[in-house]
């Protein structure tokens, strides 16, 4: 059958337009604040065969993940599907996200033939479980976080399973709004099923169903053209999460081999941290979703979404590992392995196409909770506060601050002040951009917002759920880390932090404390060192650098007026660049220390090296010959390493592109905030 | 004695007398002259001829508060706001503009950060004073504005809907201290909650007001100079008129002026034409606004945008999209083709104007088809040229294998799925049908392309007005004064009595009457209407529910709220319910100039005929006769296919329609039964 390509388009736009039409009846109808209001679901077209056919304005954490679950569902049903059909899914062990996420899949027939399922992954603002809402930070097992749903036929020949209903229901907090979810997804999937029989009827399910096969193929094509022009190889990287075991930080390493041949991609997560009793873990899908959203944000943004697309590339993710979560773990906060699996895509890249990344992202998705029982009101309150942090800087620009970041769609990340004060007995003493929270650069990260809060009830509780509290996002090519995430709390003066940074379980927060939430800096690009000096003396007239911070980090001398002198600036680089500290790389088999459950690297240096870095055993530093991104590792200092040498094992020497004997700086990363180093200080 | 309309685009002004006594209409074109509008009005208003006496009242569409604005070359800008607050406008809501890009950019402020200065003062949420106003602090950054040769300040504090006080005096030290300035507060340009937006609208008032302020003396003067005394009103977002020194004061309220005319005509004339439903499709050159009028009230958003900075002042709701006559296509990597958003402007513009441009338009399309004659200049203006639209179409043809004529069809057939796409998010989207409507198209190139948008949605009937290209300025004609207030108090409806209600509405109420007055109303031409954004509590967003300014049953309120909430959502739940804002619109009637019926004489659709004329249908080239509109006479119907042409426009009507002439002028197209796709 041939096509037309002005019919190709018709028939394309025409498909996304169902999903766009999907997306408003959702909106429309649902009865979850978070479906309506914030816009938290996603919905798709799918063929048979369970490829993504017409997606619209989605958040890619969602829907990119959709055809696993749709691949599920057919696996287990697809041998018996009839009209009139319905299934539910939430699981994520097949092919689900969280269980917050519960997916419709709606399977269409034409003359008596399967051609399309429509389908909505919504978050249901609760799902049963430990506490109302279902996600906790305190689940150690998946039966804390909700009612498990596998692929079920919940409608039959267009009639309610009510037994399944009822089950369903009955184990979920205010059912009713559940129901009104359900039939929101319902609705929007009838929708797509009228609007598809009228493309029918119109075109001819024949020239329908070749339209889309064309569609893929091209999306295909145009991503297979991209990665053929990269060169073959495989690139590594590694990059970790954070956790406490028992009280202890343990990070937890996610490595990736991804390897380039011809026109296919494969991304390898083999050696991913075993999966753990937090819910730090994500699924099988959410992992390559997060591959799918790499590739597609660095390599080709502006292409409409479909399968075809991601057919080039390929995603190993172990099973059991925190890349591939099994029963019986947690899995209900899925945005940090994105974020995290996003990370190292971008650190492996950065050692082929420097020119098409950026530094890493913000880093995580910072779920910061305040809240209590509101005495005066007599009801409870929790203000939820997810403040995104700065992008990476890239080499046409410097990285915007406080955005959300690719994976998160066109979702807004910061709230207003006045409402915040309207609903809750909060008062934002400060809502502002963190002066050198930005990695510095040639091109500056993007910097973090930092709000001050001060808390005007008794008994009042703060909780943060969030990563990337010790190890900062990394700059590349040189490019300095942005700041970490951080909180504290600070009354007359006096601050107090938290010992484990970036995981606080329901820390009592007095009536007047003030608490503070920092998210993350983007990672910067390129030498700061090369960064016009008339931009660095611009960034500090207008707040992002400090004085100290252009002296220091970029090596610019500014005059009384502010303006950069040239000369000074000119010498003061040239003694800076000479006293970059570097150890020359010897090769070793083995460069990691075991944890309690995963592994880390580790920078063993001299006694003599570490004074004269002045580094300390236990910091985070960075190796680095600003050639991609920089390698992570923890430092030891051992009298048996020849002094003035850095031993490194291969893999660690091809991340760094570089072989043995050559010079590599090592740098410590800030791990922590200042007001907590400080508090940290004055405890001494 | 005479009204005149006068609306400004980008190319062209456009100008509509109405002369009172004859009752006739009278509509003339002529360049814009971009670096100050009001020489081309001014030469406008000379061709007409009307003496300086004769003018009663002018009534003016302008684009000089949105160009400002878009073009970034407003005033040297400076915020004053409440300490710790500073990056407000500068870190807006933290989303993101580019979906899925590794490499977006970030968003430029109105105001870099470093004219953003913070002044030690803090109002509750119910306007109580937390920290007295540091007067001496706001002197201070005053000398520093001073010295940074600021020429607009916006003053913009927390929670200041609620007191404005603590703004008012630190505008009026500023004042006094930068005398030249323009000082403007948020809680004067709008006392509606929620910082960013409100902050977001005051910056851009502030930022468009000196040239504004400059603009609109420059056209006094020229008008005085002329000797002309008339009244000069300018068109508003809300679809409303007000005095020049009103808009002068808040220039941000005419950031939608020009097209919230042409609604406002659509509105009107539909109405009168017996079509009260119709959804109104102005193309453009570079874009295509679309609105939807119900029962001759369109709707209404507060949802607005300029550029990427929100204006949540209350303005019509209408949905523009990035494909107009001047949309260039193209095939991108992998095959894909597009029409738009890339537009060849007014230059190079299209191939056919034969000005370098070298990529088909959907201009060209048309011309390549034989719609669009060679015969009338465009706009008055420019002479089409035929050859150069042919191979412009035909060598993109040739990179994918279409013969021109299939290709240029495409290029229209993909321009048309686009502006079905605009008109399905303002009705299916929102669970309207738009097959109960009327499409509506006026703008020089929305007739070409009517019928073959409507046939998209499956919609029947398309009206097209008298004067499409003139259209938006016999809009102006045909507006009344119209202002929107608006004050944010949250509470829960539990909470309040009627008497509170009726006391934040009062207070509105005043406001409008003493705007109305200052324009020279009488009570019995005023009219006010009174709305609630209305909320479940821990939703964020609100919806309008209509009430009396007189409530005095707040049990009853809740239930429209419900009523209006059901229509919208599907459902109630069982939260309680909020009033977050009090609006009051506040109308003047004016005197409004009716259509003239049309006259008989000479009018057959034998003096209209032009001839005919080879043009493209479905691959197939046919000879398709051309009728002049001035011509047609009333009543008669025209089976398509045939074009209609008149000054400024042309109608296709294709294979399968019809046309009639309706006594008031306007040539209603009816798709024939069985014919639906």
């Amino acid at each position: 059958m041939s096509i037309d390509p002005i019919t190709l388009e018709v028939l394309t736009q025409g498909l996304i337009s169902i999903v766009r039409e999907m997306r408003a009846t959702v909106c429309r109808t649902a009865s979850s604040v978070a479906i309506y209001d914030a816009k938290d679901f996603s919905c798709g077209l799918f063929a048979p065969d369970s490829q993504v056919v017409a997606q619209s304005e989605d958040i890619g954490s969602h829907v990119v993940p959709l055809p696993w679950s749709v691949r599920s569902a057919m696996e287990k049903l697809g041998h018996d599907l009839k009209p009139g059909d319905v299934i539910l899914s939430n699981d994520p062990y097949t092919g689900g996200t969280h269980l917050n996420d519960v997916t419709v899949i709606f399977p269409v027939f034409q003359d008596g033939r399967l051609i399309f399922f429509p389908a909505v992954r919504a978050h249901w603002a609760d799902v049963g479980g430990m506490v109302p809402g279902s996600m906790s930070g305190k689940a150690t097992e998946i039966y804390q976080e909700g009612v498990r749903i596998p692929p079920i036929k919940i409608q039959e020949g267009g009639r309610f399973n009510e037994a399944a209903l009822d089950l369903l229901l009955s184990n979920m907090r205010v059912p009713e709004e559940r129901l009104g979810d359900l039939q929101a997804s319902l609705a929007s999937c009838r929708v797509a099923e009228k609007r598809i029989h009228e493309l029918c009827r119109r075109y001819g399910v024949d020239l329908l169903l070749e339209a889309v096969r064309l569609d893929l193929d091209r999306s295909e094509a145009r991503m297979r053209a991209c990665i053929a022009g990269l060169p073959d190889g495989t690139y590594r990287f590694e990059d970790y999460l954070e956790t406490y075991m028992g009280g202890r930080f343990e990070p937890l390493l996610l490595p990736l081999a991804l390897t380039v041949a011809g026109d296919r991609m494969t991304a390898d997560f083999t050696g991913a941290s075993p999966q753990v009793p937090f819910p730090v873990n994500s699924t099988a899908a959410v992992t390559a979703a997060s591959v799918f959203i790499a590739v597609k944000s660095i390599f080709d943004p502006a292409a409409p979404l479909n399968q075809g697309s991601f057919r080039p590339i390929e995603v190993n993710a172990p099973p059991g590992s925190i890349v591939n979560v099994q029963r019986p773990a947690p899995a209900g906060s899925h945005g940090e392995i994105r974020k995290r699996v996003i990370a190292t895509m971008v650190g492996a890249l950065s050692q082929v196409v420097p020119d098409r990344v950026a530094g890493d992202l913000c880093r995580t998705s910072f779920h910061n909770l305040i809240g209590g029982l509101d005495a005066k009101r007599g009801r409870e309150w929790v203000h939820y506060e997810w403040s995104a942090g700065g992008n990476g800087a890239f080499r046409e620009s410097d990285g915007p601050s406080a955005m959300a970041t690719i994976d998160w769609g066109d979702l807004v990340t910061v709230q207003s002040s006045e409402v915040i004060e309207t609903r809750m007995p909060l008062v934002v003493e400060t809502s502002r951009l963190a002066t050198d929270s930005g990695g510095a650069g040639t091109t500056r990260g993007g910097l973090s917002m930092q709000r001050s809060m001060r808390v005007l009830a008794a008994d009042s509780r703060y909780s943060l759920l969030s990563d990337g509290a010790v190890v900062p996002a990394f700059g590349v090519l040189g490019g300095l880390s942005g700041v970490p995430v951080g909180s504290w709390i600070e009354n007359g003066g006096v601050i107090q932090g938290f010992d484990t940074p970036g995981k606080i379980a329901g820390h009592p927060v007095g009536n007047g404390d003030v608490v503070v939430v920092r998210s993350a800096g983007g990672g910067g690009y390129g030498d700061p060192l090369l960064r016009d000096p008339a931009r660095v003396a611009d960034d500090v007239r207008e707040g992002y650098v400090s004085r100290e911070a252009a002296h220091d980090l970029y090596g610019v001398a500014l005059d009384a007026r502010g303006a950069a002198d040239p000369v000074a600036t000119e010498a003061l680089r040239r003694r800076q660049r000479a006293a970059r500290f570097g150890l020359a790389a010897v090769l070793v088999e083995d460069a990691y220390e075991a944890g309690a459950v995963s592994r880390r690297r580790i920078c063993r240096i001299h006694p003599r090296d570490a004074a004269a870095a002045g580094l300390e055993a236990d910091d985070v530093v960075e190796m680095d010959a600003r050639l991609a991104a920089p390698l992570r590792a923890w430092l030891r200092i051992d009298p048996a390493v020849a002094p003035g040498t850095l031993p490194i094992d291969a893999l660690g020497l091809a991340i760094l592109k570089v072989d043995a004997g050559a010079r590599l700086e090592v740098r410590r990363v800030a791990t922590v905030v200042p007001p907590q180093a400080r508090f940290a200080e004055a405890a001494e | 004695m005479h009204w005149l309309g006068v609306d400004v685009g980008g190319t062209f002004t456009d100008l509509v007398l109405f002369e009172r006594a004859s009752g006739r209409l009278r509509v003339l074109k002529t360049p814009s002259t971009p670096h100050d509008q009001s020489e081309g009005i001014l030469a406008g208003v000379a061709r007409l001829a009307v003496g300086p006496a004769g003018l009663e009242r002018i009534v003016h569409g302008t684009t000089v508060a949105t160009n400002t604005a878009l073009e970034g070359d407003g005033a040297r800008l400076a915020v004053v706001t409440t300490a710790g607050h500073r990056d407000v406008l500068v870190v807006g809501r933290g989303n993101r503009m580019a979906m899925y890009n590794i490499k977006a950019p970030p968003n430029r402020p109105l105001v870099p950060r470093s004219r953003c200065h913070e002044v030690r003062e803090r109002l509750g949420v119910d306007g109580a004073v937390a920290i007295e106003l540091d007067e001496a602090g706001v002197a201070a950054v005053g000398r520093r504005l001073a010295e940074d040769g600021i020429e607009a300040v916006a003053v913009c504090y927390l929670h200041s809907y609620a007191n404005p006080d603590h703004e008012r005096r630190s505008a009026a030290i500023l004042s006094a201290i930068l005398p030249d300035a323009v000082v403007t507060t948020s809680a004067e340009v709008l006392p509606e909650y929620r910082e960013y937006e409100r902050f977001s609208t005051t910056a851009l008032n502030a930022y468009v007001a000196p040239r504004m302020r400059r603009y609109l003396g420059e056209l006094r003067h020229r008008l005085a100079t002329a000797g002309i005394r008339a009244p000069l009103s300018i068109m508003t977002s809300n679809g409303g008129t007000l005095p020049a020194d009103r808009v002068e004061a808040m220039p941000v309220l005419s950031m939608l002026s020009g097209p919230a005319a042409g609604v406002i005509a659509a509105s009107h004339v539909g109405a009168a034409a017996g079509f009260p439903d119709v959804i109104t499709c102005d193309m453009g050159g570079t874009s295509t606004d679309v609105c939807l009028v119900r029962g001759g009230e369109f709707s209404m958003t507060t949802e607005g945008r300029v550029g990427a900075f929100p204006v949540k002042i209350r303005q019509i709701d209408i949905n523009t999209i990035g494909a107009g006559g001047g949309s260039i296509a193209a095939v991108a990597t992998g095959g894909f083709l597009t029409v738009g958003p890339r537009s060849a402007k007014a230059f190079p513009g299209p191939a056919c104007f034969g000005r370098g441009g070298l990529e088909p338009t959907v201009t060209d399309a048309n011309l390549a088809l034989g719609r669009l004659g060679t015969d009338r200049l465009l706009g008055g203006e420019i002479r089409l040229d035929r050859e150069a639209a042919l191979a412009a179409v035909a060598r993109l043809g040739a990179e994918i294998g279409l013969s021109p004529e299939r290709m240029a069809e495409g290029i229209l057939r993909i321009a048309v799925v686009s502006m079905a796409g605009a008109i399905k998010e303002v009705s299916v989207m929102r669970g309207i049908d738009p097959r109960d409507f009327a499409l509506l198209p006026y703008g020089g190139a929305g007739p070409l392309q009517a019928a073959a948008i409507a046939d998209e949605l499956g919609m029947r009937t398309v009206v097209v007005p008298p004067m499409p290209g003139n259209f938006s300025a016999f809009g102006l004609l045909v507006a009344d004064v119209r202002r929107d207030l608006v004050r944010t108090r949250v509470a829960a409806v539990d909470d309040l009595s009627a008497a509170d209600v009726r006391a934040m509405l009062a207070g509105l109420l005043e406001a409008g009457e003493a705007e109305l007055a200052s324009a020279d109303f009488p009570p019995e031409r005023r009219r006010f209407a009174a709305s609630l954004d209305m909320r479940y509590a821990g939703q964020s967003f609100e919806l309008s529910v209509p009430v009396a300014t007189d409530i005095d049953d707040l049990a009853a309120l809740v239930t429209a709220f419900e009523a209006v909430y059901v229509a919208r959502y599907g459902g109630t739940t069982t939260a309680p319910v909020e009033i977050v804002s009090y609006r009051i619109a506040a109308w003047g009637l004016s005197d409004k100039p009716a259509l003239p019926p049309l006259e008989g004489e000479g009018r057959s659709l034998a003096s209209a005929a032009l001839g005919t004329r080879p043009v493209v249908f479905d691959g197939e080239t046919r000879p398709v006769p051309i009728l002049d509109r001035e011509r047609l006479p009333v009543g008669e119907t025209v089976a398509g296919p045939a074009i209609i042409e008149e000054d400024g426009s042309s109608t296709v009507v294709p294979p399968g329609w019809s046309a009639t002439l309706d006594r008031i002028g306007c040539l209603v197209l009816r798709r024939g039964e069985g014919d639906a796709p």
